[in-house]
C-alpha cells in the first residue's frame, strides 16, 4: 500500500454488534477508514448513527466484533487491556463530551497525570503542564479542583490534559456538546490552534457545521455505515486525500 | 404526600427490577446479618439446653434443698402441697459412718472398719435425671432392697469383699448387690468424704445410723413437671417450706458448672448482640452505598415534580422490601447455621438440635432485619430532602455552606436521629440479651465508639487533605491518588472507617473476651487437677505416701498435700458463738470444724473480696469460704476466735474466697496463715491425678500399706465435670470463630459495596494510559491505609471494651496484649485490601467504553 508509512490510523472492516439479551443491535456495519498523520478529520452524523462507538473502537476503548484497527502500524485488535492502556498513554489523547476530570486532583495535577502515569519526571512535566494550562487561559486556576471550575473551564483543562503526553493522535467526542455556543466556540478554537501548534492528527466528532470549513476531511456516518467521505477542497494540500482512502 | 403508597411501591419495585445485582447485594448483606444473629441465637439456645440438661443430670433434679436437720412434719406437709402444682420431691439422706466386712471374724484384722459415705435414696424416684449405672447392670430399685446395698468399687478393694458378700453397717448386715459405676449427682452430695455406699431409705432406717445427734445431711430433690410454675417461683415456695435449707436450682448444680454456665450464657448473648451489630453494619453500609448511587435518580424524580416526601416514600418502601426480603432469607440462613453447627462440633460433643421450628425466633430475626435496615437508612433517607434537582446538572457539586444557625439545626436533627437509632438498638439489644444491663453496655460501647470513630476519622481525613496539599515533596502520583481517594467528595472513606473500626472493635472483642474467658473456665477444671484423694494422713505418713505415689503407675503431675486442723469456733467479733443471731443453718459451725493453713494461696480457691496475706505474715489471719461467710455473716475485717489443742487464737478475716476447683476432703472452708495455727496438731489430705485404669491398683497398695488412710476415687465424676467445662470452652471458641468470620465477611462486603463509585475513575485513568497495575496500586494505597487506620482504632477500642465486659459483666480479668493489637491492625489492612481488590477486579478488566456509555 503506497504511503503506508504516513497512515497513522487504519480501520478495516470493523463491525460492532451488541446482544442485549432481548435483541441484537448492529451498531457498526463494516467501516473502513485510513487516516494519514497530521490530518484533521471531522466525523459527522445524526445522533445514534454510531459516531461515539466508532471513536471508542479506534481509540482502543472497546474491541470490535470483527475487523481490525491499526494504530501507527500496530494492530491493536488482539491487545490486552494493559497493552491498550500503555498504547493510549503514548499515542492517543482523548477529550470527552463530559470532561471526565478526576475530582480529587487539581487542574494542574489532572493535566500532569498522563505524564506521571507514563513514568515521566515531575519537574519536566510540571513546566509543560503549566504551559498548556496557560495556553488554554487557566494559568491562575492551577490549584482549583474540578468542582470549582465551570464546564468550559473544565473542558479546557481536559484539552490541556489530552495534549500533555504529546500524542500523535487526538480524538474528541463532541467536546462542545455540553457547552453553550460562546464557550463551545472558545474550546474549539483552542483545540484547533493547539492541534496546529502540536502537529497532531485530529479526529473530531461534532455536529457543528462551522467546523466543516476548518477540517481537512469530513466523514459522515449513517446507521453504522460511512455514507460520505469527502476532502475539503478549500485546503490545498488535502487534494490527494481522496485517493488515499 | 401526593403519591399513594401503591404508586410509591410500584415505582420502588420497578427500580428494584432494573438493577437486580445491586439490590441482591443489599439483600445478601441483610440476610448475612440476620442469619448470623438468628443462627447464633438458635445455636446458643440449643447449647444452653444441652448444658442445662447436663446440669440437671449433675444435680439429678431441677432443684435441691439441703439442710442438716430433718424437716418437721408441717414442713413436709408444705412440700407435699407443692406436688399438686407439678413439683415432685424425694429425700436423700447422707451420713458418714464406719462399715466393715461381715465375711471375716469380727475381731480379725481384715474386719477393720472403713469410713463410709452413706447415701440413702428412694430408688423408685431417685434419680430424677441421669441414671445410676451399676455393675452387674440392673435397675437401682432391684439393687436396693431392704437388706442390700450398692457400693463403690473402692469398698470392694478396701474391705476385700466382692459382689454378693455382706457388710456390717450400723446395726445391720447388708448384702452387696452391685457396684456403683457412676452416679449422676456424685459431685453435688454433701458428705463425700468416705467410700460410697448406697441403700434405700428403708434399709437406712434399719441401720439406725440417723439417730439424734448424728452428723448427717438431708437433701430434697425436686422435679418440675412441664406444667409447674417457673423455677424462680418454685424456689421461693421451697425456701418458704424449708426456711433453714440451702436451695439450689439446676443452674447451680456445681459451683464450677454454675459459673461456667453463667459466663457462657452472658458470653453467648454478647456474641449474638455482636452478630446483630455487625449485621446491622453490613446493612448500613450496603444501604448507604445503594442510596448514594440513587442520588442522581432522586434528583431526576425531583426535577420531574416529585416532592421530598414522594421520594422518601418510594425509598422507604424500597428499604422495607429489601429489609423484609433480607430478613426472610436471613432467617433461612440462620436456620441452616443452627442445623449445621451441631454437626460441625459433633466431633467434640453431641448436641441435640431443636428440631421444632421456632416461630418466635424467626419473627425476631425478621423484625431485627427490617428494623435495623430502616434505622440505618434513616439518615440517607432524610438526606433526600436536601438533594437538589440541580445535582443532575452538575455532578459532585459541593453543598452550599449553610449559615451556622441552620447547620446547628441540621446537626441537631442528625443527632436526634442518631439518638433514636441508638435507643432502638439498645431496646433490641436488651430484648435479645434478656438483660437491660448487657444491652446498656452494648449501646454505650456502640455510641461511644461511634462518636470517637467518626470524630477521629473526620479529623484524620481533613488532616490528610491538608498534609497532602501542603506536602513539601511531591508524593508519587499513584500513592497520592490513593490517599486523595480517601477524602474525595462523595467517597465513603469516613463511613467505611467508622464501620470497619466498629466491626474490628466488636469482632476483636469477641476474640479477646473469649480468650480470657476460656482460660478462666478451663482453669476451674484444669486437665491435671487431682481426681483421687487421700484422707486422714497423719504427719508421719506424708513422706511414705509420697514415696508410694512416686512409685505408682499412671500418676500424672505432682501430687498435692494440704494440712487439716481440728478446731472449734468460739467467738465472732467478740460475741460468744451461742449468742450469735446466726440462722439455723449456721449452727453446725458450733461443732468442730476442720480448717487448713497455707501461706501462698492454693490454686483451687479464688479470692472474692479482700486480699490474700503476704508471705511471712505473723499476725493470725484467715480467709473464709463464701458460703460459710454468708452463714456466719462474716465480712472482711471481722474477727473470729477459735479454740483447739488447748489454745485460743483470735484471727482477722482478711479475705473471702470461693472454691474454684473441687478438692474432696480439703478443709478449705477456713484457710489460716501458718503462723495462726502453729502448734496445732494437723493431719493431711492428699490429691493426685491418676489414669482411671490404674486407680484400683493404687487403692489396693495404699490400703495394704496405710490401712488408716481413706482413698476416694472421683475419676468418673470429675470426668463428667471436666467434660462439661470442655464443652463450654468448645462452644465458646466455636461461636467466637464464627462471629469473627462472619464479621470479616460482612466487613469485606461493606468495603466491596463501595466499588460502584470507582468504576468511572478507573476508566478515566485507563483512557489516560494507566494499566491495571497502576489502578491496582492506587487501590492498594487506599485500602491498606483505610484498613490499617480502622484496624488500629478498632483494636484500641476493643481493648477498652473487652476489658469492661470482662470486668463488669463476666467477673473475669483482662490484660492488654499488644501482639494481638498489631495482628488485628495487619489483618484488617489485609482484609480491606483483599476485599477491595476482589471487588475491583472486574472493574479493572472492563472495557472503558462500556462504562463511558453510562452517561
Ligand atoms: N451498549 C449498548 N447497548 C445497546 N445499544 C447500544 C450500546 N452502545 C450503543 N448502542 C446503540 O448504538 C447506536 C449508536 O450509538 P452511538 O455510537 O453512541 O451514536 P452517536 O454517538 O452517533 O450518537 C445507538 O442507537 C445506541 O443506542
Ligand atoms: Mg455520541
Amino acid at each position: 500500500m503506497p504511503h503506508s508509512e504516513n497512515i497513522i490510523l487504519h480501520a478495516q472492516g470493523i463491525t460492532k454488534t451488541i446482544d442485549t439479551g432481548t435483541h441484537r443491535v448492529e451498531i457498526l456495519r463494516g467501516i473502513d477508514l485510513s487516516i494519514p498523520a497530521g490530518q484533521f478529520v471531522a466525523i459527522m452524523g445524526a445522533s445514534g448513527s454510531g459516531k461515539s462507538t466508532l471513536l471508542g473502537l479506534i481509540a482502543g476503548l472497546d474491541s470490535p466484533t470483527s475487523g481490525r484497527v491499526m494504530i501507527d502500524g500496530v494492530d491493536i485488535t488482539g491487545l490486552n487491556e494493559d497493552k491498550l492502556a500503555l498504547l493510549r498513554g503514548c499515542k492517543i489523547g482523548f477529550v470527552f463530551q463530559s470532561y471526565q476530570l478526576i475530582p480529587t486532583l487539581t487542574a494542574e495535577e489532572n493535566v500532569l497525570l498522563p505524564h506521571e502515569l507514563a513514568g515521566g519526571a515531575v519537574a519536566a512535566g510540571l513546566t509543560r503542564a503549566r504551559a498548556l494550562l496557560r495556553s488554554v487561559g487557566l494559568e491562575d486556576r492551577l490549584d482549583h479542583y474540578p468542582v470549582q471550575l465551570s464546564g468550559g473551564e473544565q473542558q479546557r483543562v481536559a484539552l490541556a490534559r489530552a495534549f500533555m503526553g504529546k500524542p500523535p493522535i487526538l480524538m474528541a467526542d463532541e467536546p462542545t456538546g455540553n457547552l453553550d455556543s460562546v464557550n463551545g466556540a472558545h474550546v474549539l478554537d483552542l483545540l484547533i490552534s493547539l492541534n496546529e501548534r502540536e502537529g497532531t492528527t485530529l479526529i473530531l466528532v461534532t455536529h457543528d457545521r462551522v467546523l466543516t470549513s476548518r477540517a481537512d476531511r469530513i466523514v459522515t456516518l449513517s446507521d453504522g455505515k460511512v455514507v460520505s467521505d469527502e476532502m475539503q477542497t478549500t485546503v490545498a494540500d488535502a487534494a490527494g486525500g481522496e485517493s488515499r482512502v | 404526600m401526593n403519591l399513594s403508597w401503591r404508586t410509591a411501591s410500584r415505582i420502588a419495585w420497578r427500580e428494584t427490577r432494573a438493577s437486580t445485582a445491586k439490590f441482591l447485594f443489599v439483600v445478601l448483606a441483610v440476610a448475612a446479618g440476620v442469619g448470623a444473629l438468628t443462627g447464633v441465637r438458635g445455636f446458643s439456645q440449643s447449647f444452653r439446653a444441652t448444658l442445662t440438661a447436663q446440669s440437671r443430670t449433675i444435680m439429678a433434679a431441677d432443684l435441691t434443698a439441703r439442710q442438716f436437720l430433718p424437716a418437721a412434719p408441717e414442713q413436709i406437709a408444705n412440700l407435699d402441697q407443692l406436688v399438686a402444682s407439678g413439683v415432685e420431691h424425694t429425700l436423700i439422706m447422707e451420713t458418714v459412718s464406719m462399715g466393715s466386712s461381715a465375711m471375716v471374724p469380727i475381731d480379725s484384722e481384715a474386719a477393720t472398719p472403713a469410713l463410709m459415705s452413706i447415701k440413702a435414696v428412694d430408688p423408685a424416684q431417685y434419680p430424677y435425671y441421669g441414671t445410676v449405672r451399676l455393675n452387674p447392670p440392673m435397675a437401682l430399685k432391684d439393687a436396693l432392697e431392704n437388706d442390700t446395698v450398692a457400693v463403690a468399687s473402692d469398698v470392694l478393694i478396701r474391705l476385700d469383699v466382692k459382689v454378693g458378700d455382706k457388710l456390717h453397717i450400723g446395726r445391720q448386715t447388708m448384702r452387696i448387690a452391685a457396684t456403683v459405676v457412676s452416679e449422676p449427682d456424685r459431685m453435688s452430695g454433701t458428705l463425700n468424704v468416705g467410700l460410697r455406699v448406697m441403700m434405700s431409705r428403708e434399709a437406712f432406717e434399719r441401720t439406725g445410723l440417723m439417730g439424734f445427734g448424728s452428723r448427717g445431711a438431708y437433701r430434697y430433690l425436686f422435679k418440675l413437671a412441664p406444667t409447674a410454675p417457673p423455677v424462680a417461683d418454685v424456689r421461693k415456695s421451697i425456701k418458704n417450706a424449708l426456711p433453714d435449707s440451702l436451695v439450689a436450682d439446676f443452674r447451680e448444680s456445681n459451683p464450677i458448672i454454675t459459673r461456667g454456665l453463667d459466663r457462657a450464657s452472658t458470653f453467648l448473648s454478647m456474641v449474638s448482640l455482636i452478630a446483630m451489630i455487625i449485621g446491622a453494619l453490613g446493612v448500613a453500609m450496603a444501604m448507604h452505598a445503594h442510596l448514594q448511587q440513587k442520588m442522581d435518580n432522586i434528583a431526576v424524580i425531583k426535577s420531574l415534580g416529585g416532592t421530598s416526601r414522594d421520594v422518601m416514600g418510594i425509598y422507604t418502601v424500597q428499604t422495607l422490601m429489601l429489609g423484609l426480603l433480607g430478613g426472610v432469607a436471613g432467617v433461612a440462613v440462620g436456620r441452616a447455621i443452627e442445623a449445621i453447627f451441631p454437626i460441625l462440633i459433633s466431633h467434640y460433643f453431641p448436641m441435640s438440635i431443636q428440631s421444632r421450628w421456632n416461630v418466635d425466633a424467626a419473627a425476631q430475626g425478621i423484625a431485627v432485619g427490617v428494623l435495623t435496615t430502616l434505622l440505618f437508612t434513616l439518615p440517607p433517607l432524610l438526606a433526600i430532602r436536601k438533594v437538589q434537582p440541580a445535582l443532575i446538572l452538575r455532578r459532585g457539586m459541593p453543598e452550599a455552606k449553610l449559615p451556622w444557625r441552620k447547620r446547628l439545626v441540621e446537626t441537631r436533627a442528625a443527632l436526634a436521629i442518631a439518638a433514636l437509632i441508638l435507643a432502638a438498638i439498645g431496646g433490641i439489644a436488651s430484648w435479645l440479651a434478656e438483660s437491660p444491663r448487657v444491652g446498656g453496655y452494648f449501646v454505650a460501647g456502640l455510641a461511644v465508639s461511634l462518636v470517637l470513630l467518626s470524630l477521629v476519622a473526620s479529623f484524620l481525613l481533613q488532616g490528610l487533605k491538608i498534609v497532602l496539599k501542603n506536602f513539601p515533596v511531591r508524593i508519587p502520583v499513584l500513592a497520592r491518588q490513593g490517599l486523595a481517594n480517601l477524602y474525595r467528595q462523595g467517597n465513603q472513606a469516613q463511613a467505611i472507617m467508622v464501620a470497619l473500626g466498629l466491626g474490628v472493635m466488636f469482632t476483636l472483642s469477641v476474640y479477646l473476651v473469649q480468650h480470657s474467658l476460656v482460660a478462666e473456665i478451663v482453669e476451674t477444671a484444669p486437665p491435671g487437677m487431682p481426681n483421687v484423694f487421700l484422707i486422714g494422713i497423719t504427719p508421719e505418713l506424708v513422706e511414705p505416701i509420697q514415696a508410694l505415689i512416686a512409685n505408682t503407675k499412671g500418676v500424672e503431675g505432682t501430687p498435692e498435700f494440704a494440712p487439716s486442723v481440728a478446731i472449734r469456733i468460739t467467738k465472732v467479733n467478740g460475741t460468744p458463738f451461742e449468742q450469735l443471731p446466726t440462722p439455723e443453718s449456721g449452727r453446725r459451725f458450733r461443732s468442730g470444724r476442720s480448717v487448713m493453713f497455707a501461706d501462698a494461696k492454693p490454686d483451687s480457691i479464688g479470692i472474692v473480696s479482700g486480699a490474700w496475706w503476704k508471705q511471712g505474715e505473723t499476725q493470725p489471719v484467715v480467709s473464709v469460704d463464701e458460703e460459710a461467710a454468708q452463714r456466719l455473716r462474716l465480712r472482711t475485717a471481722d474477727r473470729i476466735e477459735i479454740e483447739g489443742a488447748g489454745k485460743t487464737v483470735n484471727a482477722l478475716v482478711v479475705a473471702i474466697h470461693r472454691v474454684e476447683q473441687m478438692r474432696v476432703g480439703s478443709a478449705n472452708e477456713f484457710v489460716f496463715n501458718s503462723a495462726a495455727l502453729i502448734g496445732f496438731p494437723a493431719t493431711f489430705y492428699g490429691g493426685v491425678r491418676m489414669k482411671s485404669a490404674d486407680v484400683g491398683a493404687f487403692e489396693r497398695a495404699a490400703y495394704k500399706q496405710f490401712p488408716a488412710v481413706t482413698v476416694i476415687n472421683v475419676v468418673e465424676a470429675l470426668a463428667i465435670l471436666q467434660q462439661v467445662v470442655d464443652q463450654v470452652a468448645v462452644a465458646i471458641r466455636f461461636l467466637s470463630l464464627f462471629a469473627i468470620l462472619a464479621g470479616a465477611v460482612i466487613l469485606a462486603a461493606s468495603v466491596a459495596g463501595t466499588r460502584f463509585r470507582r468504576v468511572r475513575e478507573v476508566v478515566i485513568l485507563k483512557t489516560l494510559g494507566a494499566t491495571r497495575r497502576h489502578a491496582g496500586r492506587i487501590f492498594s494505597v487506599e485500602f491498606l491505609t483505610l484498613g490499617a487506620v480502622s484496624g488500629l482504632l478498632g483494636a484500641l477500642l476493643a481493648s477498652v471494651f473487652s476489658g469492661l465486659v470482662l470486668n463488669q459483666l463476666l467477673e473475669a480479668s483482662y490484660s492488654f496484649d499488644w501482639k494481638v493489637t498489631l495482628l488485628a491492625v495487619a489483618l484488617t489492612a489485609l482484609l480491606a485490601q483483599a476485599s477491595g481488590w476482589l471487588a475491583s477486579f472486574r472493574i479493572l478488566r472492563q472495557k472503558p467504553m462500556e462504562v463511558l456509555r453510562e452517561e
